[in-house]
Order: C-alpha cells, then sequence, then structure tokens
C-alpha cells in the first residue's frame, strides 16, 4: 500500500513536470516575438543553466564557487571572438567555449581539491577577480571595455533563429541540463557529492575519492556555466567586462542560496524568484551588495535550504499525519534479520608488523605487531590513547605510516588510499557514525557500493537500461542488507533521525555492501542499550559465519570475550598482550593498564592493612576520554 | 634592474604579511577562515583615517578606538554570523557564504559612509612618509618602521603562543572535545579570537593607511593577498607567512615593472596555484589534521 501510494505521487509529479515543460514551451506563443518579455525569459532560462551547475556544485558537493561569474565569461568571450572575429558557426563557438571553461576550472582548482572546502572558495574568487581585470588589461584579444559586439544567433539547418528560436534552444537545454543532474544527484554519484561535503571519511571508507568527485562536480559546473555563457553572449549581443564583475558572481551564490543549496528545484526557484523582484532592487541600486548581503546571511541563518526547503519543511509540518505513516516505535518492532541469507564471503587476512606512527612527539604507534587469520574475529583492547583507533587510521591508510607493513589478504597496502584499500575489501565503521543526515538509511547504505557500481557516467546521466537495472539490483540488495543487520523497517527514514544504536547497524551494512571481507568495528557497541548489545553481538556472530573476518575495538570486554577469538592489548602504542580472551584478561599487567594500579592494588589490599595500600599504590594519571 | 622593486615589494609583503596574521589568530582556535577580514583592514584604515586626519584625534586615541571598534564588530560577525552556522554543521559551505555575507554588508556600508575618495594619513611624528635614498633604493622612515614593525608584532605574536593562553589556543585548533575535557573554553576562545583577528585586521588597516591611503577599496585586493601569503606560508603558521608575505610582494612588484601594473594580480594568483600545486599546505609545514 505504501508502495502504491509513493506510485501515485511520483505519477503527480511526473504530470506537474510535464505541464511544467508545456508551459515553457510554449511561452513564447503567448509573447511579442521582438519584445522585452522574451528577451527576459531568455535571460531567465541562460541563468538557470548556470545555476543548476553551480547547485550540483556549492549544494550537492559541498564546493562554494565565488568566482562562477569567471566561468560564464570565459563561455561567452570565448563564444563571442571566436564567431564575431575568426567567423566560426556558434556551435562550434560555444563547443570551444564549454571546453575552456572546464580547462580553466580544472586547471585553477586542482590544488584546493586537497585541501579544505574553503581554499577552493578563495581561489574562485581569485580567479574571478584576476579574470576581470585581465579582460580589461589584454585588450588584444578582448577589445577591452569597448567589448565585443555583433554577435549572431546561432543557426539551425541554415536558418538563423529568432529571438524566439534562440529562447526554445535556451529552454531547450536548461530542460535536458535539468534532468541529467536530477539523474545523476539520485546516483551513486550524487550520494558520492553529498558524502564528500557532509563525512568525507565515509566516502573514502566506501571507496570513492573525494579529490577525484571534487573535481568532477567542478567540471560539469564549468560546462554549465560556459553553456550558459554562449547563450549570454548570443542574447545580449555584445559582451563587455562590465557584464562580469564581482556582483555577477555573488548574484549566481544568491540564486542558488535563495532557491536552496542542494535542492533540486533550488536553481530554478531562486532564478525565477530573481526575475520576478527586479523592479525591487532598482530602486534599491546603491544598496544592492547590501540587500546579496543580507539576504545571504539571513537564508543560511534561517532558510539554510533556501525557499524550496523552507516550503518543504512548511509542507510536513501543514499535513495531517497519516495513520500508515506512522512508524512504530523502535523497540516494538524487533526484526532480528536472522531469516536473512547472505551469500558467504570469502574473509581476508590481515598482518600487521612492526607498524609505527607519531605525531610531532608523541608516539602513537610504537612498533605493533598483529595477526589475524581469515574469517576469525580479533579484538583490540586497552585504555583510551593506547592508540587503538590510530591502528584502524594507519591500517585504513587514513593516517600514513612512519614504519612498517601492512599486510591485506597477503598484499602489502603501501602506497594504496584509504578508497583503493576500501576497494581491496577492507570496510569500517566510526568510532562517532559517518552517516548522511540528508540522505535515507537506504542511500547510506547504497553509498558502500560506490566502487562495485559500474555504471558510466552518461549511462547514469542518461538513464540508459543498464545503469537503470544495475541500481535496482544494487537497491534492492541495500534493502536485503538493511533486513541482514535489522533496520530494514528504517530505510526511508532520515539517517539524522534515526537512532544512535540503528546508526551503528547501518554503518554495518553499508561496510557489507561495499564487499567488506575485513570490517573493521571502532568501538560498536559504545553507546548500545543492553538489548542492542544482544543484537550487535548476534550480528557480529552472524557476519562471521559468513566468513568475513572481524577486527573490533571496544572496551566493553564482556563483549570482546565472548566474540573474539584473539584479543591484543595497547597501551601507549605497544602490544602489552597478545592471545585468546581467558589467557589475556588473566594477565596481570593487561589488568594494570586497563583498570590503573590502584585499582588492582585496592583488589589485593582486601588482605592488606590500610596503610601498607597506602605505600604502594603509585597512582598514574588515566588519561582522559578523548573524542 | 631597478633595486626599489625589493623596496616596494617587502612594504606591500610587509602589509600582506599582516592581513595573513590577523587570518591566522582568528583560524586557529576556530579553524574558521574569515572572509570578511580584507572589508575589516579596510574598515580600520577608514576609521582611523576618519579620527586621526578629518577629526584631529591624537594619534593614539584613534588607534584604541579603531582597534576596539573594529575588534568588536568582528566579535558581532562571530555572534550572528558563525557561531549560528557552525552550531548547526561543521562543514565549511556556510561559514564561508555567511562570512562573504558580512564582507558585502560592511563593503557596502562603508562605502555608503564614506564614499569613494580616498583619505591621506599622515604618520605620527617624527616618522614621515618623505623619501629619502638609502642603499640606492627609495623609501620612507615610514615604510622602514613598517617593514620593521611586523617583524616584531609577528616574533611577538608567536611569544603570545608559548604562554599558557597561547597554548590552550593551539590545543583547541587540535582537538576542541579534549581540549574542553581539560578546561579550556573553546566558546570563549573562539570568541576571544574573533575579537583579536579582528582588532589585528584593524591595525592592519591602520599601518597600512600612509603607504596606501585609507580608501574604501582596499578590502578585495588585501582580502585575497593576505589569503595568499597565509597559503603560501602555510596555514596558522605566522613565521611563515611573514617570509610568504614577503615573496608575495616582491614578485608582485616584480611583475609590474617587466609586465604591466594590470598583470600583477595575475603574476601572483598563478604563483599561488603553482605553490599549492606542488605543496598543498604551503612552503612552511603541515598542520596535522584529524580525521576520524
Amino acid at each position: 500500500m505504501a508502495a502504491s501510494v509513493a506510485k501515485s505521487r511520483g505519477l503527480a509529479g511526473l504530470l506537474v513536470q510535464a505541464a511544467l515543460v508545456v508551459i515553457v514551451l510554449a511561452l513564447p506563443l503567448a509573447l511579442d516575438p521582438y519584445g522585452y518579455p522574451l528577451f527576459v525569459a531568455t535571460q531567465l532560462g541562460v541563468y538557470v543553466i548556470a545555476a543548476i551547475g553551480l547547485n550540483l556544485l556549492a549544494g550537492y558537493a559541498g564546493q562554494v564557487s565565488l568566482g562562477h561569474g569567471a566561468f560564464i565569461a570565459i563561455g561567452a568571450y570565448a563564444t563571442a571572438l571566436l564567431t564575431v572575429d575568426q567567423g566560426w558557426s556558434f556551435w562550434l563557438a560555444a563547443l570551444a567555449g564549454v571546453a575552456l571553461s572546464a580547462l580553466m576550472g580544472v586547471l585553477m582548482a586542482l590544488p584546493s581539491f586537497r585541501l579544505s572546502t574553503w581554499y577552493f572558495a578563495f581561489i574562485t574568487l581569485a580567479f574571478a577577480q584576476v579574470f576581470e581585470k585581465m579582460i580589461v588589461e589584454w585588450r588584444g584579444l578582448t577589445k577591452g571595455f569597448a567589448g565585443v559586439v555583433g554577435v549572431q544567433p546561432p543557426s539551425v539547418f541554415g536558418h538563423v533563429l529568432e529571438p524566439a528560436g534562440v529562447y526554445w534552444l535556451v529552454a531547450i537545454i536548461a530542460i535536458i541540463g535539468f534532468w541529467l543532474v536530477n539523474n545523476l544527484v539520485r546516483s551513486r554519484f550524487g550520494r558520492g557529492f553529498v558524502a564528500v561535503r557532509d563525512a568525507p571519511a565515509a566516502a573514502q571508507a566506501a571507496g570513492a575519492s573525494p579529490a577525484r568527485l571534487k573535481l568532477l562536480a567542478f567540471v560539469i559546473a564549468a560546462c554549465f556555466a560556459g553553456v550558459a555563457g554562449a547563450f549570454f553572449a548570443v542574447q545580449k549581443t555584445v559582451v563587455t567586462p562590465d557584464d562580469f564583475t564581482a556582483e555577477f558572481s555573488i548574484f549566481f551564490l544568491l540564486t542558488v542560496v535563495l532557491g536552496g543549496l542542494g535542492t533540486r528545484w533550488g536553481p530554478v526557484v531562486g532564478a525565477l524568484v530573481f526575475f520576478l523582484v527586479p523592479e525591487l532592487l532598482t530602486g534599491l541600486e546603491s544598496w544592492r551588495m547590501m540587500v546579496y548581503g543580507a539576504a545571504l546571511l539571513a537564508l543560511m541563518l534561517f532558510a539554510p535550504h533556501g525557499l524550496v526547503g523552507a516550503a518543504r519543511s512548511l509542507f510536513d509540518r501543514l499535513r495531517p499525519k497519516q495513520a500508515g505513516q506512522t512508524t512504530q516505535p523502535a523497540e516494538t518492532v524487533q526484526p532480528q534479520g536472522a531469516h536473512v541469507e547472505r551469500p558467504a564471503i570469502s574473509g581476508l587476512s590481515l598482518e600487521v608488523k612492526d607498524l609505527r606512527k607519531s605525531f610531532g612527539g608523541v608516539v602513537a604507534l610504537g612498533g605493533v605487531d598483529l595477526s589475524v587469520a581469515p574469517g576469525t574475529c580479533a579484538a583490540i583492547v586497552g585504555p583510551n590513547g593506547s592508540g587503538k583507533t590510530t591502528l584502524l587510521n594507519v591500517v585504513g591508510a587514513y593516517y600514513r605510516r612512519d614504519a612498517g607493513a601492512v599486510l591485506l589478504g597477503g598484499r602489502e597496502t603501501k602506497g594504496l588510499s584509504p578508497q583503493q584499500i576500501a576497494g581491496e575489501g577492507l570496510g569500517r565503521t566510526f568510532q562517532t557514525p559517518r552517516l548522511l543526515g540528508e540522505l535515507t538509511v537506504l542511500d547510506n547504505v547504497l553509498l558502500g557500493a560506490f566502487r562495485r557500481e559500474r555504471a558510466s557516467l552518461p549511462g547514469t546521466m542518461l538513464r540508459l537500461p543498464g545503469a537503470m537495472a544495475e541500481a535496482e539490483r544494487l537497491r534492492a540488495e541495500a534493502m536485503e542488507l538493511l533486513a541482514f543487520v535489522g533496520v530494514a523497517d528504517r530505510a526511508d527514514d532520515l539517517a539524522s533521525e534515526t537512532p544512535h544504536g540503528h546508526q551503528r547497524l547501518v554503518e554495518i551494512a553499508r561496510a557489507l555492501m561495499g564487499g567488506a571481507r575485513l570490517i573493521m568495528l571502532d568501538e560498536p557497541a559504545a553507546g548500545l542499550s543492553m538489548t542492542e548489545l544482544d543484537r550487535l553481538e548476534q550480528l557480529i556472530r552472524r557476519i562471521l559465519a559468513l566468513g568475513a573476518t572481524v577486527v573490533i575495538v571496544e572496551h566493553h570486554l564482556d563483549l570482546v570475550a565472548s566474540i573474539a577469538s584473539h584479543v591484543t592489548v595497547l597501551d601507549r602504542g605497544v602490544v602489552l598482550a597478545s592471545g585468546a580472551p581467558q589467557a589475556v584478561f588473566a594477565d596481570a599487567a593487561v589488568m594494570a593498564a586497563y583498570m590503573g594500579e590502584r585499582a588492582l592494588n585496592e583488589q589485593a589490599s582486601d588482605q592488606l592493612s590500610d596503610e601498607a595500600a597506602g605505600e604502594v599504590a603509585r597512582p598514574r594519571p588515566v588519561p582522559a576520554k578523548g573524542a | 634592474m631597478d633595486i626599489d622593486i625589493l623596496a616596494r615589494g617587502l612594504v606591500a609583503g610587509s602589509l600582506y604579511a599582516l592581513v595573513a596574521v590577523s587570518f591566522n589568530i582568528l583560524y586557529r582556535p576556530t579553524n574558521v577562515f574569515n572572509f570578511a577580514q580584507g572589508e575589516l583592514v579596510m574598515l580600520g584604515a577608514m576609521v582611523f583615517a576618519s579620527l586621526a586626519t578629518v577629526l584631529g584625534w591624537p594619534w593614539y586615541a584613534a588607534l584604541i578606538v579603531t582597534l576596539l571598534g573594529v575588534g568588536l564588530l568582528t566579535l558581532l560577525i562571530d555572534v550572528v554570523a558563525v557561531a549560528p552556522v557552525l552550531a548547526r554543521s561543521q562543514h565549511g559551505t556556510g561559514w564561508v557564504i555567511t562570512t562573504l555575507a558580512a564582507s558585502l554588508i560592511i563593503a557596502n556600508g562603508v562605502n555608503r559612509i564614506w564614499g569613494p575618495d580616498p583619505i591621506v594619513v599622515r604618520p605620527p611624528a617624527p616618522l614621515t612618509t618623505d623619501t629619502f635614498s638609502l642603499a640606492g633604493m627609495t623609501v620612507s622612515a615610514y615604510q622602514i618602521f613598517l617593514v620593521l614593525l611586523t617583524v616584531i608584532l609577528v616574533l611577538a605574536i608567536e611569544q603570545v603562543y608559548r604562554t599558557r593562553q597561547g597554548k590552550a589556543v593551539l590545543a583547541v585548533a587540535e582537538d576542541r572535545e579534549a581540549a574542553l575535557l581539560r578546561g579550556v573554553n573553546p566558546l570563549r576562545l573562539s570568541r576571544w579570537s574573533f575579537f583579536l583577528g579582528g582588532a589585528f585586521a584593524g591595525l592592519t588597516g591602520v599601518l597600512a593607511a600612509p603607504v596606501l591611503y585609507a580608501s574604501t577599496g582596499l578590502g578585495p585586493a588585501l582580502l585575497l593577498k593576505g589569503f595568499a601569503a597565509a597559503a603560501v606560508g602555510s596555514i596558522g603558521n605566522n613565521r611563515g607567512a611573514l617570509i610568504a608575505g614577503y615573496l608575495i610582494g616582491v614578485t608582485e612588484a616584480l611583475g609590474a615593472a617587466l609586465l604591466s601594473p594590470g598583470y600583477q594580480e595575475a603574476v601572483v594568483f598563478l604563483l599561488v596555484l603553482c605553490v599549492l600545486l606542488v605543496w598543498p599546505h604551503g612552503l612552511f609545514g603541515r598542520p596535522f589534521a584529524r580525521t576520524v
């Protein structure tokens, strides 16, 4: 029944979209073919094209371009100069403009993709500023302030397009662009973009390269800007430096923020609203940047998802709660998932030899050895700050090792990136779950399959049958895995609205979705209730039964003793003890490291006199519980 | 080649280094790179120029009011534009846009109050901007003072980071939660850093005014060159920023002399791109980044 509701809603959405397309395409019939409204409508289409690209980049991939106007300028100038001066056809010139725009984008942004988000913002801002100067300065090419005059409209089959024809061309390109980007953000690439924005480590754990995804988003955005620029030149017929000031870039940013960053309709709504209120802004001409600034600030503070986001949350609040919608509380429905059959996993072995890692003067790992046989469960325990998580991070290549060997399935992993190691079959969960809060639980699991999915970028954007079939298959598998870990009833909930205990299970499902043959669990039991703990233990047993290898970092010693076949105790970066759980936990040195010597001595002091205990006890500061 | 290029490069480079240091002061405990910083420098120059030149206040009074005013405004930026966004989400998209918005508001506001005409600011006696010849370079007493003062300020700030409070700042930069557990209040430190980073930007504006004149158009160029000095010199590293500032100042002066003044920004931009391509974390070390 829920499926049929969703289907009918999808059908309604499709009808609305079809109606919109008809209205957009029929518009010139109602307007003066050479009039101002048609001119404005064409301009709106041009801006929508650029905004769609910027929304993909800033909204989904989280890379704010503050100089997007410069990329539109590249497309516009290339088209204008090549058609007017060189006599190229519009189509060829526009293609060159798009290619140039994308190329400049790659060259310019290549360094910043390895760094924090704001580097990219700064570099695009600087680029726009430099580019604006260069247009004026490089008079020999760009004709300076005079600009390029007399850009001709394109011809189709030998006919030079009338204004209405240009409008239709722009409208069709905007609609196709909207559709392509829509398909993209709903695919593995879209999930990858959001992961890069919200949890880069999760992207890497799923085998996705943040740098490549950022580059992809930027190239696509630059291409859209180039296309917009080409039509900008045609539609205005004149291209001058005054068209591409810093203000122009800010305008695009505001358009996207106003509509709603990271929403599908945001760029369209934003551009539309901006064009509906031009009178308001002409009266405030000299206040314009102040208005833009205040609007950006207010939107980011009070409506981070813009008009679309605000409308959606209003709609959600007003909509009466339907009976079918209220999901039952987690505690009453307890699907155990034991019934779900999963194919066997051929577990990977892990061999760590003399692994060393220091941070400045602090030795986090001082020569650690660890050996985990395929299909077994090894536990790493030790007080906080003993290097457990660092060990996981070095094994997963999140940190570069100083020295030592890590062999995964017998192969040395030196030089591999975290995403490559994930591709080798290493899955992991995080101490604090790294889920993408704005995506559904199901999408979070699907993120895990990023590296497994084979469909090409064009196949995904064009919804080719092969890509669709693969996506469908993976979706079914993700549902199955959610059932396997026992949270299938939460598949359509937003990850941010899922209880903490479930988030941990979703992370395990995500790792399994990635085809993990060795799973590293970083304190999976932290913060779980007794029942949740029980379910976790059962789940780990079932994963082991499939044949996967499990490495677990855990403070919960009962859990460790019950599931691990091998325990390694770390203390201040070195292995204190290692062996079967019973033997290790009986070791006095281990107990001393874990509980502090005082605790042990107090135990022992039951037989001793009080003052004698005071003599022996050498209290050692217990490391504070770090994050 | 003209040795004056070196003098011009060092003077401009000192100013870029000061802007970079103001970025760093604010960045270290907060991990926020304030996009309004360029306009804050501009505001400092304008406020000081108005008080000292137009109203005829003594320079020290004008200086104190300028530093307090710009510092408090920056604190306001934190309270209004940065802290609420950071409370919601740690990823950078939010504060990049909100600090940019603050920058737009300040720029437009200041422009409306003061208009586009630059104000000439004379340095306090006995310093003058009268030029004389020194080892073949045309320099002024104020320029020498500016270069020396910049070095002293950078070294002094490095000393501050060695104190207990300074170490607390570094601890918060490394790990906010862990620092919290050791009794350091990150929120209060953030507020202080915004105030001090803003006050330092105001000071930079005051120092820049006699060289560049106080003008409402100073912001964007200083923002980007300050960023360039901070990035090339490794974010958070003040000595690195000083050397990178010189490097950028001299490169820019060379570009202007050899090509044309119109190309100097392009030259600096290319330099930054090339450096970041080879050394993504700048020339002076990479900070330890906590990932997971």
